[in-house]
């Protein structure tokens, strides 16, 4: 008799611990774990933001240079008349332009020549560099444009042994030499005889 | 040894042992108790109740507080950063300035601006890199392009983080990723502060809903324990046979109707308990009425056999042997009516106690020598002076020529009466009396009713002198001296009465 009333006693008692244990836990947990300001996950606030770059489309060549994180980086160049490849651009910001005026778009081939060459010194102090081999022997690039946008190069260089970086390097420079938004797809062909093709696809979203 | 229990409902001490086990039980009963109970269930409820409001609260005032600090910070982030230039490749000279530009403009506080271009890292502040911004926040910025934020606590110090991929203009419907990230890095001290404040207003607004919420808990504890505690009280003055308790009905809930049940139990209790009480007073009243009315023809008669008793020489033996029976017999019957108004007095509790203070063994000795005991050697007495006690004399009297005249009778001799003193278990000094005698002793299943009345212990000797209601009355003038009588067998053989009553019996007794 007295057994079981001390029992019952105990049983009680653990019960009575049970409903604290829950009171603590319904009142503090919401409390306690929710105190100050907490951690948060990475959270979407919008697209990228626009930057001026001043770019002119008449005055200036884009060059895509690979990126230390592996990514293509746009440069922006100015184009001078007289300029052929190797280190004899002008620098952007030294707008000292010809005495012939803005010489208008400058032509692909030319571009590709300038990508050819390499970065530039600027380039190089912001850590961009080419995933393309240089190429010794002035080469000539000849640049078809076909009825329905598609972009046909014929490059120096052997076109089977480049690596992805290369291939857009310079499949996004001639496409955003052809068109402001860079559509189009790219024909590389090279002396090897090989041919690659494929479009740029560096604009953020669909429409760009 | 038997010790006779004390009739019930006569003496008010039977529950003696009574008070300290209430105590016990009521103790534990309190630790757990209802109001215990109630108090701890309105606080349950309260305290769930205003920690969970106060938490969600607390929880959507701050989330809606972060949310526009954060919404305002990444939009001015964004806006600021769209009103800079940059010339492509990111340049480290001069980058510096437009940093600390943009780091000016923060809103809602300055914030720390970095940029991170191909391997080119700046700040607006001392260190070119950030400690705070994470990697997923990084990866968010450069792999997928998006503006983001990121809430980060560092050494306890809450941080907001916005990474900003930068794009230009190719044309007038394209863009295209620079390459340059700007993130900016602002510490939320204002925030955390308002925070801490919402906070400390949640717990200061709770605690005192649960100091309210005691108040009814005690109301609704007070509902219900004030009935109980009076059904306690009705109940334990019932047991002390107050029948006519009733409780008070209040209301209409199920105390009241536990108190409604209890006073129609009481009211039937009391119904039936009168009625024996009735009947029983009825029987009493009817032997002592019969005992009187035999009484008077009986005195008739002794007169009557006393007068033929003397003139039985005279009679024809056979006569004279008849005379003698009924003369015996008229005696006994005498003896019998007598002790049975003696026990109707003690049934009708009109017996009453006539101290004295006495010489004790100098009363024995009295007693045995008008019995005309005090020479015969069947009996030895042990009677030391100089015990003195207050006693009824005439009652003394009968219980120890009863128990003496019972040990002659159903015993051997020889009878020994002894007198002593004792100090009992309470402490307090008793005077104890044993008659033993050397007969073959009382069976062990005649002990527990010797002291009944009209019971004999040897079935066998259905005539005795004795009237059957020898030790009754007995038992009955010890009860009266508040003393107690026991019943035993001695080791050797033979029964012993031991009687004991306290020494300071005009205490004791009523």
């Amino acid at each position: 008799m007295r057994r079981t009333c001390r029992h019952g006693v105990a049983r009680r008692r653990a019960s009575w611990r049970d409903l604290a244990a829950a009171v603590v836990a319904a009142v503090g947990i919401p409390l306690m774990g929710g105190c100050g300001i907490p951690d948060s996950d990475v959270v979407e606030a919008g697209g990228p933001a626009t930057v001026e770059a001043f770019l002119n489309r008449d005055a200036d060549m884009l060059l895509f240079f690979r990126s230390s994180d592996g990514g293509l980086s746009p440069v922006i160049r100015e184009v001078r008349p007289s300029a052929g490849f190797g280190d004899d651009y002008i620098e952007p910001g030294a707008a000292d332009r010809g005495p012939s005026g803005p010489a208008g778009p400058a032509p692909t081939e030319k571009v590709v020549l300038a990508l050819l060459s390499g970065p530039g010194e600027a380039d190089r102090a912001a850590g961009l560099t080419t995933a393309l081999p240089a190429v010794r022997e002035k080469g000539t690039v000849t640049v078809e444009v076909s009825s329905d946008g598609g972009v046909t190069a014929r490059l120096p260089l052997a076109v089977q042994g480049l690596d992805a970086t290369a291939v857009r390097q310079l499949t996004c420079t001639i496409a955003y030499n052809q068109t402001e938004d860079g559509r189009g797809v790219v024909t590389l062909r090279g002396q090897d005889g090989a041919q690659r093709s494929g479009s740029c696809g560096l604009a953020p979203g669909a429409s760009g | 040894m038997i010790t006779v229990p004390r009739p019930g409902g006569r003496s008010g001490r039977a529950d003696g042992a009574g008070p300290a086990a209430h105590t016990r039980k009521r103790s534990r009963v309190r630790a757990f108790g209802l109001r215990t109970r109630l108090l701890a269930a309105f606080l349950l409820v309260a305290a769930v109740s205003a920690g969970t409001t106060s938490a969600l609260t607390y929880r959507e005032a701050r989330n809606a507080l972060l949310k526009t600090a954060q919404d305002m910070a990444v939009s001015t982030f964004r806006d600021e950063v769209e009103r800079t230039g940059w010339r492509l490749p990111v340049e480290e000279e001069g980058i510096e300035e437009i940093l600390r530009d943009l780091a000016r403009t923060g809103k809602p506080r300055p914030w720390v601006v970095f940029a991170e271009y191909g391997s080119v890292r700046a700040s607006s502040g001392e260190n070119p890199v950030s400690s705070v911004i994470t990697p997923e926040l990084r990866r968010a910025a450069t792999a997928d392009r998006y503006g983001s934020f990121q809430r980060v606590v560092k050494d306890g110090v809450p941080y907001l983080t916005i990474g900003m991929p930068t794009v230009f203009r190719t044309g007038p419907d394209s863009v295209l990723p620079s390459g340059l990230v700007l993130y900016a890095v602002m510490r939320l001290t204002d925030e955390q502060v308002n925070v801490d404040a919402l906070l400390v207003a949640a717990r200061n607004g709770a605690l005192p809903g649960l100091a309210v919420a005691l108040v009814p808990a005690l109301l609704a504890a007070r509902s219900v324990l004030r009935p109980v505690r009076e059904l306690r009280r009705a109940a334990r003055s019932m047991g002390s046979g107050r029948l006519d308790t009733r409780i008070p009905v209040r209301g209409r809930d199920e105390l009241a109707d536990l108190a409604d049940t209890f006073n129609e139990s009481a009211g039937h209790l009391e119904r039936s308990v009168g009625e024996l009480r009735d009947a029983e007073a009825r029987a009493r009243r009817f032997a002592s009425d019969v005992s009187h009315e035999l009484r008077t023809p009986l005195a008739g008669m002794l007169a009557v056999t006393e007068v033929l008793d003397e003139d039985a020489d005279r009679l024809d033996p056979d006569t004279a042997q008849a005379v003698r029976l009924i003369s015996a017999e008229t005696g006994k019957l005498a003896v019998l009516v007598e002790d049975l108004m003696e026990i109707s007095r003690f049934d009708a509790r009109a017996a009453e106690l006539n101290t004295d203070e006495i010489d004790v063994a100098e009363t024995i000795r009295k007693t045995l020598q008008a019995r005309h005991w005090a020479d015969d050697d069947r009996i030895r007495t042990e009677l030391p002076p100089g015990i003195r006690a207050r006693l009824d004399p005439r009652r003394f009297d009968v219980v120890i020529a009863n128990l003496v005249g019972n040990a002659l009778r159903h015993g051997g001799a020889p009878v020994t009466v002894r007198l002593r003193t004792e100090a009992s278990s309470s402490g307090t000094l008793a005077l104890v009396v044993e008659v033993a005698d050397h007969g073959p002793g009382i069976p062990a299943a005649a002990l527990p009713h010797i002291f009944d009345r009209f019971y004999k212990a040897d079935a066998a000797r259905t005539r005795s002198r004795g009237s059957g209601l020898g030790l009754a009355i007995t038992l009955e003038n010890v009860i009266l001296h508040g003393g107690t009588i026991r019943a035993g067998n001695l080791p050797g053989g033979g029964a012993v009465f031991t009687v004991g009553i306290p020494l300071r019996a005009e205490e004791a007794g009523r």
